[in-house]
């Protein structure tokens, strides 16, 4: 998605990971997509590097559609589709 | 399901924590884990040793300034990871029976809670030979 797409976008799901490193963040989205419906979405968001490569890695990997990544000010904003 | 196995020889606070990361991505990956706990390591998992800090063989100067740095980004224990690990995935923890037996444990009573079995080194060898991915720590 845009980036002004991704601004707009009304997620179903928020999760807050920056109070953790790698891999806390990656285990915080595995713990929340699994109280998503098929096609809800859902960001992530996180303040460590690692985690803005490994989610759309597993996104791929799990079959989820990653939507794109906003940067903020010290944070990520990682958004995804549960497919 | 993919399927990774580690050989955990260490019982280094530093390779504890970094098994427990690996197990952790693998864990959200939905991988199957079997962890064998040989010689060293086997210290860590028998009961009342889970706490302990006093290994750390690789560059132990560094010691005290890794320990207040893993606590400062709020990372968890070892013990922590393994058992996060557990809550999503498949894991099993292994105790060689010769490393128990180094540090006092030869019964499933001496580990903690996580061990899933005691066993020889021909059921590790088995589950390296068969594993998608192979770590040896």
């Amino acid at each position: 998605m845009e980036t002004e797409e991704l601004k707009t976008l009304s997620v179903n799901k928020s999760v807050d990971a920056r109070g953790t490193a790698c891999p806390g963040p990656l285990l915080e989205a595995k713990k929340a997509i699994g109280g998503l419906g098929s096609g809800e979405t859902m960001e992530v968001l996180s303040a460590d590097e690692g985690t803005r490569v490994d989610i759309p890695k597993w996104c791929k990997k799990q079959g989820h559609e990653y939507l794109g990544t906003l940067e903020e000010n010290g944070y990520f904003r990682i958004f995804l589709k549960k497919v | 399901m993919a399927k990774m196995t580690i050989g955990l020889s260490s019982g280094s606070i530093d390779k504890l924590t970094g098994a427990g990361v690996m197990m952790v991505g693998a864990a959200a990956d939905d991988y199957e884990i079997e962890v064998y706990v040989l010689l060293t390591a086997a210290r860590a998992f028998v009961k009342g040793n889970e706490g302990l800090t006093d290994s750390f063989v690789e560059y132990p100067e560094q010691k005290e300034e890794m320990l207040s740095k893993l606590k400062e980004l709020n990372t968890p224990s070892w013990l922590e990871f393994f058992e996060q690990a557990k809550e999503f995935t498949d894991v099993k923890f292994y105790i060689c029976s010769l490393a128990g037996k180094l540090w006092g444990g030869e019964k499933m009573e001496d580990f903690i809670d996580i061990v899933d079995g005691i066993c020889g080194i021909g059921q590790y060898l088995d589950a390296a030979k068969e594993a998608d991915i192979h770590i040896s720590i």
